[in-house]
């Protein structure tokens, strides 16, 4: 068994616009979604360094679902169902006409219930009155609670995961998705990646850990601007992106829009440092390379990067060191984009949403501009990084995630043809 | 050699304990990562324990400047005022977390 994989849905909820059309076309305006931070309570926000994020304001979860799984669950698996919604709505797989077993539900995260999480923390701390802990709580902040609730929204009875890679988690979950159809355990797989972790105390570690921007918390639109030589640190971001993943057979007898095909996966560890990547970028090159010979594509393919690019100052240097080091000459001609410098860094949900970018612009040839790319970085500087929108047709595009915990990810995408 | 102020014995004693080393082995001239070996994760984590000694706050953009301990030392000379004398003041303590009802 050794089927191809196709993606037929796509969902997304992000801080530039919840649903895929809405989030395409700003993301081929260049719209910025980051902004002045929303005040965390009464916490003094002068204290935290970085004060800029992509927060998604205008979300009202009963807008988008109903039943009894909205209230019940935190706002990263709330983001998770609205995605995953419009995704399987959009492939139009209905999972009562199928053999359940069949469909599979992984999710990616990389923080998961960190809202009802520090809540019931701080209360139980304040109040000392542990009879009071929510009842919720554990189903909440447990890290599959998304994967769990997509799950029983859909009655999808397949392989139920969760994968938690820090900013790779997504990735890898598009990644196990396909070898889980490719395989033959599962027809589709509902893949989503999911985070909403702009909370008081997930926003102050990243601040302690000097991983976010701080020299733009005045102008928040200029504080994401990977491969720029003013970059200073990674904007969060908090959203989610999901695809159907289904086996080419089974897509083409139910005469399913086949949106691209996920032609190859790799991931590995770096083994190296739990924040630090390796600055000679060659574990990224090997990463990169091995999703390209598991697709059985030669570097000289590639079309298009959407590259993990996050704009911190050793992040972004690292990548492009390591596609310059694989694709030699060719990493000038190929487009590259991230889309990070719109939204932040989503974490959980980038690779999903970068996934989502990915069979978009294959479908369409349609590459959105990097924002803020505006006195290139020498030791990042790419010709096909534009803050322009380009077209161009595409037959192969690359998605990159790298993660906390010495992970990398790459998933090789092509346009779908029979 | 001049008498080492309070502030540099402090951030010495501060650097030992991290390194888990003898305070005395520590020599301004070190340099942070080719002499103690701290990465940049490392070098965080100890300017977060320096930060908290002098109750300080190190913005991001002056972190290129700290490459040795006799830079952490004039730094947080600069930053704290004259190099203290050993009477200086302790930090100041964290207010205890409110209570509710």
């Amino acid at each position: 068994m050794n089927q191809r994989v196709v993606i037929t849905g796509l969902g997304a909820v992000s801080p530039i616009g919840i649903g895929v059309g809405q989030f395409w076309k700003a993301a081929l305006e260049g719209r910025s979604g980051i902004s002045a931070i929303h005040p965390f309570d009464d916490l003094p926000l002068e204290a935290y360094r970085s004060r800029v994020a992509g927060q998604i304001h205008d979300f009202t979860p009963a807008h988008y679902l109903d039943g009894p799984h909205v209230d019940r669950v935190d706002r990263y698996a709330q983001f998770a169902l609205v995605a995953a919604k419009e995704a399987l709505s959009d492939s139009g797989l209905r999972i009562e006409r199928e053999n359940p077993h069949r469909i599979g539900t992984i999710v990616g995260a990389g923080m998961g219930g960190m809202v009802m999480g520090e809540r019931e923390i701080t209360q139980l701390y304040r109040s000392q009155r542990p009879n009071r802990v929510h009842p919720n709580f554990i189903p909440t902040i447990t890290l599959n609670s998304a994967s769990g609730i997509v799950a029983m929204a859909h009655g999808a009875k397949g392989q139920n995961l969760t994968i938690s890679t820090a900013c790779s988690s997504s990735a890898h979950a598009i990644g196990q998705s396909l070898l889980t159809i490719r395989s033959g355990r599962a027809d589709a797989v509902i893949t989503v990646g999911a985070d909403a972790s702009i909370t008081p105390l997930v926003f102050a570690g990243f601040c302690s850990l000097r991983a976010l921007s701080t020299n733009f918390n005045e102008t928040p639109e200029k504080a994401s601007r990977p491969f720029d030589r003013a970059r200073d640190g990674f904007v969060m971001g908090e959203g989610a992106g999901a695809l159907i993943l289904e086996s080419l057979p089974h897509a083409k007898k139910r005469k399913a829009r086949i949106y691209a095909e996920v032609a190859g996966y790799a991931a590995t560890s770096e083994a190296h440092h739990m924040v630090i990547p390796r600055e000679d970028g060659l574990e990224v090159a090997e990463t990169m390379a091995l999703a390209l010979k598991d697709a059985k594509v030669r570097p000289a393919q590639v079309d298009y990067i959407n590259a993990h690019a996050t704009s911190t100052p050793i992040g972004d240097a690292v990548e492009v060191k390591a596609l310059r080091h694989l694709f030699k000459s060719r990493a000038d001609r190929m487009l590259v984009n991230a889309t990070k410098s719109m939204i932040g860094h989503t974490l959980g949900a980038a690779g999903a949403l970068g996934g989502v970018v990915c069979a978009l612009a294959l479908e369409t040839g349609q590459i959105h501009p990097t924002l803020n790319y505006e006195d290139p970085d020498p030791a990042c500087a790419l010709s096909g990084i534009s803050t322009q929108a380009q077209e161009r047709p595409i037959t192969i595009a690359l998605l990159n995630a790298f993660g906390f915990g010495s992970n990398n990810a790459a998933v090789v995408f092509r346009k779908f043809s029979r | 050699m001049p008498a080492e102020s309070d502030i540099a014995a402090r951030i010495r004693t501060a650097l030992g304990e991290y390194l888990k080393r003898d305070p005395a082995s520590i020599e301004p001239r070190h340099a942070l990562r080719e002499d103690l070996g701290l990465d940049s994760m490392a070098t965080i984590e100890l300017l977060f324990k320096i930060e908290e000694v002098f109750d300080l706050q190190i913005p991001d953009q002056d972190l290129q400047k700290l490459a040795k301990v006799s830079d952490v030392i004039a730094y947080v000379e600069g930053r704290v005022g004259r190099p203290a004398t050993p009477a200086a003041k302790p930090p100041a303590k964290r207010p205890a977390p409110k209570k509710k009802g």
